[in-house]
């Protein structure tokens, strides 16, 4: 791996939490979204962002969740089983926001692994768990979409790592 | 914003003198047995095996208090949704379709004090190590996975940058995020389309900022002769002591106590 590109997933990942941490306009009640989810269409533009979201998930599930051991399994495992999924299918799908469809399909999805985490500790109702972590995923995958494709816009990602 | 991260306290402690392969490996372990517990014995077994954890520690109750708090909501969460969807045994309460059960009540306990344990021993993980050594030992860890081609150096050196920056760029956010409000930016009012609209505009320097800043420190470290792991030696090392090894065998004693208890 060339040292600019894990200097910049490193950088990325500090980013990945700060944003979690400070920008939190999407929370409605007891629903709170992961801003920094958004982030995950970053893969989308260069899978080479794929260390760089993969350890900020990391990093926060270790030092800020309060199930660090099920949420590093879980967690961490959704969001890499996600992203491999995007990475591959993005061989086959050259259009952007046809690939952001899917990446946010596949995450809002693969939300069942972390309902499944909930039901195995604590013992919470699966079907329902799902629906509510789903529908944070999807929103906040779905509001990133334009707002990644605009930062893209303007940056191009897939140049600079 | 105060963000602490790993909110480590630093005591002369067994604990704190720990090697941290040895925690991690501990606390992970640790999760997984604590499914083990299913009765008053095993429970209880596991509050007083993290008591002591507590206590060895030398960190001030107040610290494990503070670490509870955000998560206060989920244990009553927890509590209630499992007080009132276990419907075995006789009804202890009932409103309309609301029941609350002794086996219900018996089981929200149970789970109540699962996630207490949970949440108190890995607090203690991160009250008791520092953030740059539970890097080290997860590299350490990671070590074999070299053999499958897996960049372990170039992993655990991402995310050393990602702690020594996030301080940084919290900084750096709070500061965008006060000169947009003062043009105007609204971030948490207004339509769900408003919002993020007002994200971008907070979005751009931020990436512009990280990716200079990443370009810098690459270029820095390579001017320095940086080559990845080859030949790259440690200030640091890590040494298993036989309180590691003690750790370990405790759990694993702990374990053997739950298997006979378990009802």
């Amino acid at each position: 791996m060339k040292t600019k590109t894990f200097v910049a997933n490193g950088i990325l990942a500090a980013l990945y939490i700060a944003v979690s941490f400070l920008i939190q306009p999407f929370g409605f009640t007891n629903i709170q979204f992961r801003l920094s989810e958004m982030f995950n269409h970053m893969v989308v533009f260069n899978k080479r962002y794929f260390f760089g979201i993969v350890a900020g998930v990391f990093l926060t599930n270790l030092f800020f969740s309060p199930m660090v051991g099920y949420d590093l399994v879980f967690g961490v495992g959704q969001s890499v089983i996600s992203l491999i999924i995007t990475i591959l299918s993005a061989k086959f799908v050259q259009n952007i926001w046809a690939r952001m469809a899917i990446n946010t399909a596949v995450f809002t999805f693969s939300m069942c692994l972390i309902a499944w985490e909930l039901n195995l500790a604590f013992h919470y109702p699966f079907f329902f768990t799902w629906l509510t972590t789903a529908i944070g995923e999807f929103t906040v995958m779905a509001v990133g979409a334009p707002i990644m494709y605009a930062i893209n816009k303007r940056l191009h990602l897939e140049d600079l790592v | 914003m105060e963000l602490i991260i790993g909110q480590y306290v630093p005591r002369s402690s067994v604990i704190h003198r720990l090697d941290p392969r040895a925690k991690l490996i501990g606390v992970f372990l640790y999760v997984i047995i604590v499914f083990l517990a299913n009765n008053w014995p095993t429970y209880a077994l596991l509050a007083v095996f993290t008591a002591s954890g507590v206590a060895l520690s030398n960190v001030p109750l107040r610290y494990i208090v503070r670490g509870l708090k955000p998560v206060l909501f989920l244990i009553v969460f927890t509590f209630v949704l499992n007080a009132l969807f276990t419907h075995q045994g006789p009804a202890l309460f009932k409103f309309g379709w609301l029941e609350l059960t002794s086996a219900g009540f018996i089981q929200a306990v149970f789970i109540s004090i699962r996630l207490l344990v949970l949440i108190v021993a890995t607090t203690l993980l991160t009250l008791t190590t520092t953030p740059i050594d539970i890097t080290d030992g997860l590299e350490q860890l990671l070590s074999p996975l070299k053999k499958l081609r897996f960049p372990v150096h170039e992993f655990a050196l991402m995310m050393a940058i990602a702690l020594r920056f996030i301080p940084t760029l919290v900084e750096e956010t709070e500061k965008i995020m006060k000169a947009q409000t003062a043009r105007g930016a609204e971030f948490s009012s207004g339509s769900l389309v408003k919002r993020a609209k007002a994200i971008v505009p907070l979005l751009v320097p931020l990436f512009v900022g990280a990716f200079k800043r990443a370009e810098e420190l690459a270029m820095a470290m390579e001017a320095r002769g940086y080559r990845g792991d080859v030949g790259r030696t440690k200030w640091r090392l890590l040494q298993w002591q036989t309180r590691d090894t003690v750790l370990l065998a405790s759990i694993a004693l702990l374990t053997a106590a739950l298997v006979f208890l378990r009802g």
